[in-house]
């Protein structure tokens, strides 16, 4: 079997769409899928979406013919984990294989990214999470192209999902995450905001309410945020972060239109259907900015799903979840001043014949408007500020993966510290991803503990404690500091802030 | 034009040789007998040695009507193209040389072939036997002599240095009694085993695609040049595909440097024409392998030289196999060393401890040969340096050190016999061949010296001659043997007591810090914690002195006495290194690390470079203590065990 492969694979490469040609761009991402356009004349079909679409063809070619070369290629020796990163002189590829046969990769370019590029595993979050967020609102890949075999739905999905990501993660042509405070960051996880035991009660009570109406439809989840932290979730982990990451991006007060007089309900640019039927299919982007803002009864609206026939209402945004056998389930947020409510209504509860968000949204303005300010006030009296989080002399991330949350200080202290130390953090943190690999290979299973103290150049501390799923990140830009004082004042933060979790006894 | 007598991979070596205007004295290793073969342009000529070492002779080994032949044979495989002239010319010169000696010695029998070797071999068995005896008697009685010898080397221990180092020397007359213990502590070093291992295998073997490590060197064409497993032959395809990939990104206008895949790691190095692509799932860091395909390729230039690029230009199909023939050896054991010699990525060499007297009468002897011949003069204890001497403004990188020391100590002819080879010095300058005249004084001590000078054999032999006398009568080969039977450092030895703990409070020095295997044992009885290696848990350290691109490790300690924990440690050295040195916008000054496995510490001043490792429930502080100890122990007594050079000669 392998005998033919290397022959095989190296007419593939030198099939002639596959020369490698140059195109200056600063980032690219594709997607692929490998299972596709096997005959010769019809590489095109593999490609399934390619930034910037303005690409020469032969270029976008050539990087899947490179891409799926060395799949091939490291599959001789690495089938179960086939390529995960190419380097050049010029640029830096990372794959991912989020279904499959389907492959994303991202390429980045040195010349142009100033900063260095340290950790792939981050870059390989952003796909992953680009994904997670492209199912949540499409459903899998897989499922599409199977519903479509020629690709047009999945292609088009992918066209008004991804280019708007790619937009929050670029400033100007540059990727956002190399060059800030990304390095005490967790991608994926979310941030908690801290509840008294009262609240706690407060929030769980009201959400059982919520949960237990039903009216036009059942609501089966429910997600609290206060500003961008999350409150409660009743999702999983997965699907929690997920939710949290768009409601993020595009939900919370901060982040939906400014005002809501101008917004009005257009019916918006349709697309054509690839069929001959005529059929027109609007494709929605959940990414677009600007397409969320609050109605008069505190419920957000958005016309990124489409607008129904008569123009008259939005359509009512719908996710997949993960953890409910992908079941499709419609999205309804309402917002009171810093507080926001998710809910997941499921489809199949709702009647035919019935406006189920109209029935919604009466029950929860007659029945919990009143506790959800109460609420609102209560989070925001106990709430600490922007830098709630922060600890005067460190800079930390802690992140549970088990509950994927994650703590940090905030970015805006993240920024004061010297380039020399985010960069030593970025590496040791590469490091750290490697070696967590590295033990994930030998023992999944196996209790990790790992600690790390690493003084940079400019005499900063860099500090990594592992513990089981807990990890902690410290910075400590103290020049007189010792490795034992530094020990020292790890201790003292995990025995204030951390449960005691990285306690060295 | 070539020997019959010779394997065709002998001959091509000699003709490139000629090929590249370099001297014709280059043909096969001979053994057992003292013949050597030179290839020119008319005929082959043997070298051989009559009993009572009077000179060589050179006498024709192959009918000059068949050169006629060779010559097309040659021209048919594109390796003698438009420069044939000019060496033909070199070439002819030296025949005529070699035509004169012919009348004045007798023909001799044919050389055998043996290895492949392109080196020039006087077999000095029978000339040397009273020297070898003599070598073995004071070897035997090397305790005795150190008693009775007028010419007493002053012992180290006397030497004036800290108490910590008389406990380490004062061993020395019962060195023969621990004989070999420095070499069986270092498990990985012995696993090599010579030459080519699965010749047999190719691609489609899944045996083949299960080695934890391969290193494959093919030319810009894809042919193969060189596989650590399996035969080149088969593995044309396998190699054809690399280079297709290499092809590929290159005619992007970029060049591909690194795959990763789960836990394999593609390193890509391209040098001119020569591809270099190493495949492993060894955990290693990115830059270790990127310095091991750099080495491999320094090893390469060391037998080729950077004309073989030359080659590449005249005819991309060039094949470089059969010049490389017999030298499997010399690429085992470098790639070998990759996972047991810290020279390997710590871009360093390390010296055999020796006091400094010893140290310093070793260095006499080799100024004492050093004149204008004379490029570099080493002694060698296998790959430990025990003196060298280098020309002025001429300097040796420890890189060059490094190959030459592999290429002379992985072929057993070097060993048995005297030996004139040409080399490259890459880091020296890769364009060119010097000559090294190689020879073993005992089992061990290899003495090496490097000439620019084709014809300088007789000259390297007498002076030779003068260091090996000059040796034995200041009984420096007997410290030597000594030093060598006695092994390298090992933490049990490290003093104790305050000189080692310090500041640690006495409660904590019993036993080890932290560490639940210590014993009920003294601070000052360090041998008496079993299992824990010496003070606070310490199991092992590496110390690199910066300014002179040296470093002393010390022996595996018991707990790290398998095979599998010595690699372990071997590969964190490797990552700690790689961490300390390829930090974005700096070195790491100093690193503290904790897995299940070990604690390790780091540490990278402008003068030194520490790293140590430590029992996993070692306390930091203790650990930071020995550290500090360690390195100013190490300093106290850095003559015995680095080579500090002070004369004009030294670089």
């Amino acid at each position: 079997m392998f005998k033919v492969l290397p022959a095989a694979l190296m007419v593939f490469l030198k099939t002639k769409g596959f020369e490698m040609s140059e195109w200056d761009a600063s980032l690219q991402l594709c997607v692929f899928d490998t299972s596709r356009g096997q005959c010769d004349g019809h590489e095109l079909d593999k490609i399934l979406f390619f930034y910037p679409t303005d690409c020469p063809l032969a270029a976008q070619l050539s990087l899947i013919g490179l891409g799926e070369g060395l799949i091939t290629f490291t599959k001789i020796f690495s089938p179960d984990a086939p390529c995960d990163v190419i380097d050049s002189e010029r640029r830096l590829h990372v794959l991912f294989q989020p279904e499959q046969g389907l492959w994303m990769i991202m390429v980045l370019d040195k010349r142009k990214e100033n900063s260095e590029i340290g950790r792939t595993h981050a870059l390989q979050a952003v796909l992953r999470e680009a994904h997670g967020l492209f199912t949540l609102f499409y459903g899998s890949l897989k499922a599409l192209l199977s519903n479509n075999p020629s690709g047009d739905i999945a292609r088009s999905c992918l066209h008004a999902f991804l280019p708007d990501y790619l937009a929050d993660l670029l400033t100007g042509k540059k990727l956002l995450m190399m060059s800030s405070h990304f390095a005490l960051q967790e991608r994926g996880s979310v941030q908690m905001t801290a509840l008294d035991r009262g609240t706690a009660l407060e929030v769980q009570s009201l959400i059982d309410l919520l949960q237990s109406w039903f009216g036009s439809g059942r609501i089966c989840h429910t997600l609290l945020l206060f500003q961008d932290l999350l409150v409660s979730s009743t999702l999983s982990p997965e699907d929690a972060a997920y939710l949290f990451t768009y409601a993020r991006m595009r939900l919370t007060p901060a982040a939906i239109s400014a005002t809501s007089s101008g917004h009005s309900l257009k019916k918006s640019p349709l697309r054509e259907d690839s069929g001959d039927q005529g059929l027109e299919v609007f494709t929605p982007r959940p990414l677009q900015r600007d397409k969320w803002w609050r109605d008069h009864d505190g419920f957000l609206i958005t016309d990124a799903w489409g607008v129904e026939a008569q123009g008259m209402s939005a359509i009512i945004p719908t996710v997949w979840l993960h953890q409910s056998s992908e079941e499709c389930m419609q999205l309804v947020a309402y917002q009171h001043k810093q507080l926001t409510v998710i809910m997941l209504i499921s489809v199949v509860h709702l009647a035919a014949d019935i406006d189920g968000s109209h029935v919604l949204r009466n029950q929860v303005v007659d029945k919990a408007s009143n506790r959800l300010s109460v609420l609102e006030e209560r989070i925001s009296r106990d709430w600490g500020g922007i830098n709630a989080n922060h600890v005067p002399g460190y800079r930390y991330l802690w992140v549970d993966h088990d509950s994927r949350v994650s703590k940090a200080s905030p970015g805006s202290k993240i920024t004061t510290l010297t380039k020399d130390s985010l960069l030593s953090l970025d590496k040791v943190r590469a490091e750290i991803d490697a070696a967590k690999a590295r033990s994930d290979r030998k023992d999944p299973a196996q209790f990790r503990e790992l600690e790390t103290c690493v003084r940079t150049r400019s005499n900063a501390w860099v500090v990594v404690r592992i513990r089981g799923s807990h990890e902690l990140y410290i910075v400590l830009e103290r020049a007189s500091e010792t490795l034992l004082l530094t020990a020292e004042a790890t201790e003292k933060f995990s025995r204030r802030h951390c449960d005691g979790i990285f306690d060295s006894d | 034009m070539f020997s019959r007598n010779c394997a065709d991979r002998h001959t091509c070596f000699g003709l490139l040789a000629l090929r590249f205007n370099y001297s014709p004295y280059l043909a096969c290793r001979t053994a057992p007998r003292t013949c050597t073969s030179y290839s020119t342009p008319l005929g082959n000529f043997a070298l051989i040695f009559g009993d009572d070492d009077d000179g060589p002779c050179y006498l024709p080994s192959y009918a000059p009507e068949k050169a006629e032949d060779d010559r097309d044979l040659l021209s048919s495989e594109g390796v003698n193209g438009g420069g044939a002239d000019a060496t033909s010319e070199e070439g002819t010169s030296e025949v005529q040389e070699f035509h004169r000696n012919e009348d004045e010695y007798p023909p001799s029998q044919s050389p055998s072939d043996v290895n492949g070797f392109k080196c020039i071999s006087y077999n000095m068995k029978e000339l040397d036997l009273d020297d070898d005896r003599r070598s073995a008697e004071n070897m035997e009685g090397s305790c005795e002599q150190a008693k009775d010898s007028d010419i007493e080397v002053e012992p180290a221990a006397g030497n004036g240095h800290v108490e910590g180092y008389k406990s380490y020397a004062s061993s020395e007359c019962g060195g023969a009694s621990k004989s070999g213990q420095g070499q069986d502590t270092d498990l990985l070093k012995r696993d090599l085993i010579p030459g080519k291992q699965h010749q047999n295998e190719d691609d489609s073997s899944a045996a083949w695609r299960r080695h934890k490590k391969h290193f494959f060197i093919l030319s810009h064409a894809g042919k193969p040049i060189y596989s650590r497993y399996g035969d080149e032959h088969k593995l044309a395809g396998f190699s054809a595909t690399l280079q297709a990939i290499m092809s590929f990104v290159e005619n992007g206008g970029d060049s591909i440097k690194y795959v990763r895949a789960g836990d394999h790691q593609v390193v890509f190095l391209v040098k001119g024409p020569v591809y270099l692509v190493s495949i492993s799932s060894t955990d290693e860091p990115l830059r270790a392998l990127r310095r091991q395909l750099d080495l491999l390729h320094g090893q390469l230039l060391l037998i080729l030289t950077k004309s073989l690029e030359k080659c590449f230009v005249k005819n991309a199909n060039f094949d470089l196999r059969p010049l490389l023939g017999g030298t499997e050896n010399v690429f085992s054991s470098l790639i070998h060393s990759f996972s047991w010699n810290p020279a390997s990525f710590l871009c360093s060499y390390t010296c055999l401890p020796l006091s400094h007297t010893a140290r310093q009468a070793a260095g006499a002897a080799l100024q004492d040969v050093a004149d204008n011949d004379l490029l570099f003069a080493l002694l060698l204890s296998d790959s430990k340096v025990i003196s060298l001497v280098g020309a002025q403004k001429a300097s040796l990188h420890p890189d060059d050190i490094f190959l030459l020391s592999n290429f002379v100590s992985s072929s057993e002819s070097f060993r048995t016999t005297e030996s004139f080879s040409p080399v490259c010095l890459p880091k020296y300058n890769s364009t060119v061949f010097v000559y090294a005249y190689v020879r073993y004084l005992d089992t061990d001590t290899c003495l090496i010296l490097i000439t620019k000078n084709s014809e300088a054999f007789f000259h390297l032999k007498d002076c030779r001659a003068r260091v090996e006398s000059f040796l034995m009568e200041t009984h420096v080969l007997r410290d030597i043997s000594n030093s060598v039977a006695r092994g390298g450092l090992r933490v049990e030895d490290l003093p104790a007591g305050d000189s080692i703990y310090g500041s640690v409070p006495r409660s904590k020095r019993v036993g080890t810090v932290g560490d639940g295997k210590a014993s009920n044992s003294t601070a000052a009885g360090t041998k008496e914690r079993p299992g824990v290696g010496g003070a606070a848990g310490l199991w092992h350290f590496i110390y690199r002195s910066v300014y002179l691109d040296q470093y002393v490790a010390s022996e595996f300690s018991s707990p790290t006495q398998t095979p599998e924990a010595q690699k372990r440690l071997f590969r964190a050295y490797e990552r700690l290194y790689a961490s300390m040195h390829g930090a974005p916008g700096g070195s790491h000054q100093m690193q503290y690390r904790r897995d299940e496995n070990h604690v390790l510490l780091a540490w990278s001043t402008a003068d030194f470079e520490f790293f140590a490792a430590f029992d996993p429930l070692a306390e930091k502080s203790s650990a930071i203590t020995v550290c500090n100890r360690v390195c100013q122990w190490i300093r106290d007594v850095e003559n015995d065990f680095f080579f500090v050079g002070a004369s004009p000669f030294n670089w």
